[in-house]
């Protein structure tokens, strides 16, 4: 199993192994992800698809450390490679953490306007991104640009250089503070309004100018994905991007998700509970079922050949016209009490005795096709 | 199949206020002159973007919401809806027409008559958290059409609930606990019992199944199905959802701004959708099946703003076929095929 | 269907609000400073229940502190705490006489609860009247009420209560059967306004007739002079209500526009029902953690007008009322420690008894908080 899990290392840029992450609730502790395992390959778009309350959520946002409280992560690695290095996200304290996000691993949420700041510009907004983690470019920019166009005091110059030489002493900060720093943010805004464009959305100079409460879903959408990408992040966590979308905002959405993974290279994990979309834009699948990947495929195979029961029921649930409605049995687990063993057992209609006791290991059972599931021998 | 809803140029404007003096300074026109005609037994779907409207044609059929113009018949007589329509015509100002509009048109009416109405026309929502109360108990939400109607009260009331919750897949001991205590698809089925319990005629399902899981999506539907063939229910199946849209419905209205762009048999509709709208929305549903993908977006731009809709035909701002005469008058809404609607000019020359 | 006892079914028809409220309580116990803020309530209640036992009152009113003639006869000045008066005694400038503080603390337990509680019920009827009418039809009636409101808030509490209470006998002349006309009247253009079903209209009558019946024919038996604590009284619930109304008003706002409001109308409920059995349980739970908050801060209220000598009479049993006398006899800084037991020990009541309350209300609303927002 080690002699796997290192290979997979290697050609995968973040991997989750065995994550458990509890929620320490007044009702109870909740089980929320017992053993998630799941990798990203670089330049791939890897779908984390389940119903509500199945953990897809909890899984992204403990792949940047953002679990809230009362959650715990306590168990299980997160590794990511960084251009050849394999760090452990879960060993890395605050400040090194904080570099990586919005930086190397961007984050796109379900509801924009909940996730912007209503008091703030798009522009103010999008700036602060790029000034946390582009700082030097833009300074260097700057000092550029004052030194062909000659115009701008020279002190603004030398704040400038300061701020590049020694920006953490407390003379550079009192001098940026009567400074006017009028070519920086103009550099900003030129680079914010080319991220607007390159989002597609028209009037970019105007839509800078305006509040998160002004934009329609889909243009709010764009921005918050332009702001993602800020930073040419080389992995980017899309959490139900579109569901709050329409149909046809949403098919728009998708295209331009295509067009920047082309552009950027950059691999995306997208989390939905649309099948639709799944198969409209993903590479390759995961399943999540009440807290666990219970199978991780290529897409074409997932539809084809789905292997894990529920998997199977999830496909056949799809309405389909002509054809009665078929539903899963049961209710999702209580995951304050889950169930012992597999926890789709009671609703499975393959369910044996072993699957009441021993949790099924995810094992590769064909090439690049993983399931968690004792039909195919979950137990080692 | 007679007509069990006949609905003529509803119109629904929200005013906005704004201004020194808080005057009317502009209306959204949220429903803007819609005629559709619901046949008794069947599942009409209704369909469309955000801000189209559909919730809203919904409610007002309903008559939660006054409409600021047209007709809405239930169960009226053909010649008195003819009758109507005639007298509107030739002399809108008669003393008959007054009288029989406060008879038979539903727009007209308050008080006790909008009372009467509750108990056979009723509404299942969207989100069955916020629509059902959190301080109540489940008996008493179930029991309240029956007991504000003065149908029932006390025990006879119980008895009622505990019926109509045993149709819908829960039992007595559901009765006396709170709504939170359940999970989503189990407090939809509380508020269908909720709107089934006075044994309504029509049933409007706003979005029923957009806040539940795609597992018990299935549950819900089935459901559905099961409870109209047995109360012999007419739904309106309002939902943006196209592919549980095209399972459960009959005959399908797509909406754009306010006016309805194509009605038609399910089947027509999504096998060959005619108006340009129609198609592009169809075409922009994901398959669920990575051997169909499509790599274009059909539509490109935003759905304008309600306030200030395109003069002329809404949809012509982001049509291909769009024509001079798009640009300055609506279209009507003409049958191309047998049964078939469509509001566009461009199909009309053909 | 069971056969259930009558019993058997009660029990079942309010299970689920006795766990929710065992809930609620569980969690207040989990509190230290809740429990502290309980206990002295409790203290403050046992005392007011054992008044006439701790204290038994001599002479016709009971509120009226004991003249110990032959302590007077002896000094003319406040006796400081003794075996005879354990906190001491207290000499007024008005009547004449030696009065315990002791008698006048246990009684003054009554005073306060009287005041504090009528004073917040009487405010929180009429605010959550016009607060609710007010924002559940909204246009026009919301704009007047609101307004209206606005004016009384726009005057400075404390000397608008003094006003009023000043000029109260002037005002009008107080007699219950004005008050039951009033308040019938009220009460019909309430009805009148929700439309409400056919049954109410007669009822509502009968009131309207019986009153002005009463008010025309004054039955002698029926007119009672208010104390001066009664004026007190009405004039701080009056004071106290705007605050309550926009509260509600907010609340009410929020929830009015709620699906379940509309599924409520969709099946028929007439308006009234809606305001109390959906809209008034749903809203009422801020104001119930501002009430309890307000009951010790009436009484701190109530107290700065007895100091001022506007509230009790003068030697009414009152801890304001004590702490007035006493102003006269510490006009020196040396005279403050050889009187301190005049204003201390009521001071002391005073303290702990808003203490008690305001510890309760942060409690509640820690608790209810989260309650709510767990729906």
């Amino acid at each position: 199993m080690t002699s796997k899990n290192s290979t997979r290392l290697k050609d995968s840029l973040v991997e989750v192994k065995n994550l458990v992450v509890r929620f320490y609730t007044y009702a109870g502790i909740v089980e929320a992800l017992e053993g998630v395992n799941l990798h990203v390959k670089p330049g791939e778009i890897l779908g984390l698809v389940g119903e509500t309350g199945c953990g897809k959520s909890v899984t992204s946002f403990s792949i940047l450390q953002l679990v809230p409280s009362p959650g715990k992560i306590e168990g299980g690695e997160i590794y990511f490679n960084k251009d050849g290095k394999v760090l452990n996200l879960r060993k890395l304290d605050e400040d090194s953490i904080r570099k990586i996000r919005g930086k190397e691993i961007a984050m796109v949420f379900q509801e924009p306007r909940a996730y912007l700041n209503p008091v703030y510009t798009i522009e103010t907004q999008i700036g602060e991104a790029l000034l946390t983690h582009r700082m030097e470019e833009f300074l260097k920019r700057a000092i550029e640009t004052l030194e062909k166009t000659g115009k701008g005091s020279s002190f603004e110059r030398k704040v400038y250089e300061r701020m590049l030489k020694k920006p953490k002493s407390r003379m550079t900060r009192i001098m940026a503070k009567f400074c006017s720093k009028k070519t920086l943010k103009e550099e900003i805004r030129k680079e914010v309004i080319d991220l607007l464009r390159n989002v597609e959305i028209a009037d970019p100079e105007r839509v800078a100018k305006m509040y998160p409460f002004e934009l329609s879903g889909g243009m709010a959408q764009r921005a918050v994905i332009a702001m993602a990408l800020s930073c040419n992040p080389i992995m980017l966590i899309a959490d139900e991007p579109t569901t709050n979308l329409d149909v046809t905002v949403q098919a728009q959405i998708l295209k331009l998700i295509r067009q920047l993974r082309e552009r950027f290279k950059s691999s995306i994990l997208y989390i939905t509970h649309d099948l639709g979309v799944v198969a409209e834009l993903c590479d390759r699948v995961a399943v999540m079922y009440a807290g666990r990947v219970v199978e991780l495929a290529d897409v074409y195979e997932l539809f084809k050949d789905p292997l894990h029961p529920y998997t199977k029921a999830l496909l056949e649930s799809i309405p389909r016209p002509g054809r009665e409605f078929k539903s899963i049995p049961g209710t999702v687990p209580n995951l304050i009490n889950p169930p012992k063993g597999c926890r789709f057992h009671d609703r499975c209609q393959y369910e044996m005795e072993i699957c009441r006791k021993v949790k099924p290991e995810f094992m590769e059972i064909k090439k690049n096709h993983f399931v968690a599931c004792h039909l195919y021998g979950g137990s080692k | 199949m007679s007509s069990l809803i006949f609905v003529r140029n509803l119109k629904k404007y929200y005013p906005i206020i704004g201004g020194i003096f808080k005057r009317r300074i502009a209306s959204v026109k949220a429903v803007d002159s819609v005629t559709l005609t619901i046949r008794r037994g069947e599942t009409f779907g209704l369909v469309g973007e955000s801000g189209c409207g559909k919730t809203t044609l919904g409610k007002t059929i309903l008559r939660l919401l006054k409409p600021d113009g047209g007709n809405i018949f239930f169960g009226a007589p053909q010649e008195i809806i003819n009758e109507i329509i005639e007298l509107e015509k030739t002399n809108p100002k008669s003393k008959r027409l007054k009288k029989m509009r406060e008879e038979y048109d539903l727009a007209t009416f308050s008080g006790a008559k909008l009372l009467e109405l509750r108990r056979r026309m009723q509404i299942v929502y969207q989100d069955p958290t916020t629509s059902l109360d959190p301080r109540m108990l489940v008996k008493d939400i179930v029991a309240e059409p029956l007991v504000a109607q003065g149908i029932a009260k006390g025990e006879e009331a119980k008895k009622l609930v505990l019926e109509i919750l045993e149709r819908v897949g829960l039992g007595e001991q559901h009765l006396y606990r709170f709504p939170h205590e359940f999970s989503g698809g189990q407090r939809q089925r509380i508020a269908i019992a909720r709107a089934l319990v006075c044994r309504p005629e029509f049933v409007v399902l706003d979005e029923p199944t957009s806040s539940v899981d795609v597992s018990v999506r299935a549950q819900l539907l089935n459901l559905f199905k099961d409870l109209q063939k047995e109360f012999d229910l007419t739904y309106l199946f309002i939902s943006h959802d196209l592919s549980v849209v095209e399972c459960i419905s009959d005959r399908v209205a797509i909406m754009y701004l306010g006016k309805i762009v194509e009605l038609a048999p399910t089947s027509k509709i999504f096998k060959s959708p005619l108006h340009p709208y129609a198609q592009a929305l169809i075409e922009s549903v994901p398959i669920p099946d990575p051997t169909k993908r499509k790599e274009r977006a059909p539509l490109s731009g935003e759905v304008p703003s309600p306030v200030n809709p395109p003069a002329g035909c809404r949809f012509h701002p982001r049509c291909q076929l769009a024509t001079d005469v798009c640009k300055k008058e609506e279209p009507p809404m003409t049958e191309i095929e047998k049964d078939h609607y469509v509001a566009c000019f461009a199909l009309m020359k053909r | 269907m069971s056969t259930k006892t009558r019993w058997e079914r009660l029990k079942t028809e309010w299970a689920p609000r006795i766990e929710e409220w065992k809930f609620i309580l569980r969690r207040i116990g989990e509190s230290p400073l809740a429990i502290v803020g309980i206990a002295i309530i409790v203290f403050f209640i046992v005392i007011a229940c054992m008044a006439p036992i701790l204290a038994p009152p001599q002479g016709r009113d009971p509120f009226l502190m004991p003249n110990d003639e032959e302590l007077a006869s002896l000094t003319p000045q406040p006796v400081p705490p003794t075996t005879r008066h354990i906190f001491g005694t207290v000499i007024s400038n008005q009547v004449a006489g030696q009065y315990d503080i002791y008698y006048g603390c246990i009684w003054g337990t009554i005073s306060a609860f009287r005041i504090g509680i009528m004073v917040v019920a009487i405010a929180l009827i009429i605010g959550i009247t016009i607060g609710t009418i007010s924002a559940y039809y909204g246009g026009i009636l919301d704009e007047i009420l609101m307004r209206f409101t606005d004016i009384i808030i726009a005057f400075p509490g404390l000397v608008l209560a003094m006003a009023l209470v000043i000029a109260f006998p002037t005002l009008i002349p107080v007699d219950i059967t004005q008050i039951i006309l009033m308040l019938s009247a009220v009460f019909a253009i309430i009805f009148a306004a929700f439309k409400p079903e056919r049954k109410f209209v007669l009822p509502t009558t009968i009131i309207l007739v019986v009153a002005l019946y009463l008010y025309l024919n004054n039955p002698i038996i029926l007119s009672m002079n208010l104390t001066k604590l009664d004026k007190v009284l009405i004039s701080l619930s009056l004071v106290g209500w705007p605050s309550y109304a926009r509260l509600i008003r907010g609340e009410v706002l929020r929830v009015k526009n709620e699906d379940y409001v509309e599924a409520a109308k969709a099946a028929g409920c007439s308006d009234l029902r809606i305001i109390t059995k959906h809209i008034l349980p749903n809203t009422i739970y801020p104001l119930l953690i501002v009430s309890t908050l307000d009951i010790g801060s009436i009484v701190l209220t109530a107290a700065a007008l007895s100091f001022l000598g506007i509230g009790a009479d003068p030697n009414y049993a009152d801890w304001g009322n004590i702490i007035s006398m006493s102003r006269n006899w510490v006009s020196k800084p040396g005279l403050l420690v050889q009187f301190y037991h005049t204003f201390l020990i009521p001071g002391i009541f005073i303290t702990l008894f808003v203490l008690g309350w305001n510890l309760l209300g942060d409690a509640l609303r820690d608790v209810l908080d989260p309650m709510i927002r767990r729906r």
